[in-house]
């Protein structure tokens, strides 16, 4: 299915791009991981949490329709 | 009652006895930086009764634009006093404790007992994974606020049996994974708001307003004005796993970090030392001291064999990090002797001119 990733914070400097639409196979958030990492390699040293419908979900939940953000924690203050 | 407070009393929300809510509470503010002097400015103004403020760093020039308690006056002098003495003229009705020293896992949980609240306006992960487990083991709420250029994350930790920071982060970053406001950059309005947003969420969970940012992660970009509101769940496990070790977690990365640490204290005798200043060279305060080498990290890779020597190398920045980063960095290279200076450029130069004048004197 066709859907749409975002990236926050240092993320978007890391894939070079605030957000695409992606044709994934992934049936889970984890499975999506996978692709993302493998597709972005630089992405293996990033930390992040994945949210659907403004949830922050486990890699295990399935991938719904909707557009996936990446969330990674913020240093500073 | 002051009238001083009159316009919030007003309010249904807060009234008298809010107000006495207000003056009750004890506030533990951890950095009085960017997000920790707007967060204090607006804690002092409302009444909160008591404040602590817990930053070990120096006021330097490169910090008056964001942190706007401090001014040209405070150069070089500890953050916690200036804010507790700025903040005192403010308000004088309440108390105000500085504490001019590291939140760090030796003395984190003394000081969260003393508080019923903690505000996490740190600019570091090993301080905040730090703040989160003493929250959790004394059972106060965390109001942490965090940024990356004009993007910023607040969210209200611990409350009410709600979820915390290790349950929405479990794994802390590698060290040199995420850059602060430093190294990257900032807009002094952005932690401005953020700093603004977790004293709204202090003030709301201490007059017990409804709608506390507890189980949700507030996600803003400034530049866009796109706000996101992202539900987490509680890790019970890991909660109830910290609860049973009654300790604060070390991570490697921060014990590592503890090894490489040094402090000025300790330097005896700084004849054979090299120091390795890890800033661009824009940076200041310029020091003047023997055995200064530069080294920026684009040139570590290229210039690091440099410092392939048997003498003991202290690495340096504007806050610690970037040198902790280094120190680390040369040893995995295999170099010996390499360590980190825990406080930045301003306190290095103030003990060089201190040290300097004993010798004359």
């Amino acid at each position: 299915m066709e859907i749409t990733v975002c990236y926050f914070g240092l993320l978007a400097e890391t894939v070079q791009k605030e957000e695409e639409i992606l044709v994934t196979h992934a049936n889970t958030l984890g499975d999506l991981r996978k692709e993302l990492l493998a597709r972005y390699p630089p992405l293996k040293n990033s930390t992040f949490v994945m949210a659907q419908n403004n949830e922050i979900k486990s890699e295990g939940e399935a991938l719904l329709q909707a557009e996936v953000a990446l969330f990674p924690p913020f240093s500073g203050g | 009652m002051e009238a001083r407070y009159d316009r919030q009393i007003r309010l249904d929300e807060v009234g008298l006895s809010g107000q006495k809510k207000l003056m009750a509470a004890k506030v533990l503010v951890v950095g009085a930086g960017g997000l920790g002097c707007p967060a204090l400015q607006y804690l002092a103004a409302a009444g909160v009764g008591t404040l602590g403020i817990v930053d070990f760093d120096l006021v330097t020039l490169t910090n008056l634009h964001r942190q706007i308690l401090f001014d040209q006056n405070d150069l070089g002098k500890n953050k916690a006093q200036v804010a507790k003495n700025k903040l005192e003229k403010l308000n004088s009705s309440i108390h105000i404790e500085a504490y001019d020293t590291a939140f760090n896992a030796e003395n984190g949980f003394d000081l969260v007992a003393a508080y019923d609240l903690v505000v996490d306006a740190s600019d570091n992960f090993e301080t905040r994974y730090c703040i989160n487990d003493c929250c959790v083991l004394l059972n106060k709420p965390m109001i942490y606020g965090a940024l990356y250029k004009f993007q910023g994350q607040v969210a209200v930790f611990n409350y009410l049996g709600g979820p915390t920071y290790r349950c929405l982060f479990p794994t802390p970053p590698q060290a040199e994974e995420v850059p602060n406001c430093d190294t990257v950059g900032v807009l002094g309005v952005v932690p401005g708001v953020l700093g603004v947003m977790q004293a709204t969420e202090t003030l709301k969970i201490i007059l017990s307003l409804e709608g506390v940012l507890s189980a949700k992660l507030l996600s803003y970009d400034l530049l866009k004005h796109h706000i996101q509101l992202l539900d987490f769940k509680p890790n019970k496990e890991a909660i109830a796993q910290l609860k049973k070790s009654k300790q604060i977690q070390q991570q490697s990365a921060n014990q590592c970090a503890q090894d490489v640490e040094i402090g000025l204290s300790e330097i005896t005798n700084n004849s054979n030392l090299i120091w390795v200043d890890v800033r661009e060279l824009h940076e200041t305060p310029q020091l003047s001291i023997s055995n200064l080498r530069h080294l920026p990290p684009s040139k570590w890779e290229t210039h690091g064999q440099q410092l392939e020597e048997a003498s003991p190398k202290i690495f340096f920045c504007q806050s610690g990090q970037r040198g902790r980063k280094a120190a680390v960095y040369f040893r995995k290279k295999g170099i010996s002797n390499c360590f980190a200076l825990k406080v930045g450029a301003a306190a290095l130069e103030a003990w060089i001119n201190n040290t300097q004048h004993e010798k004359t004197t």
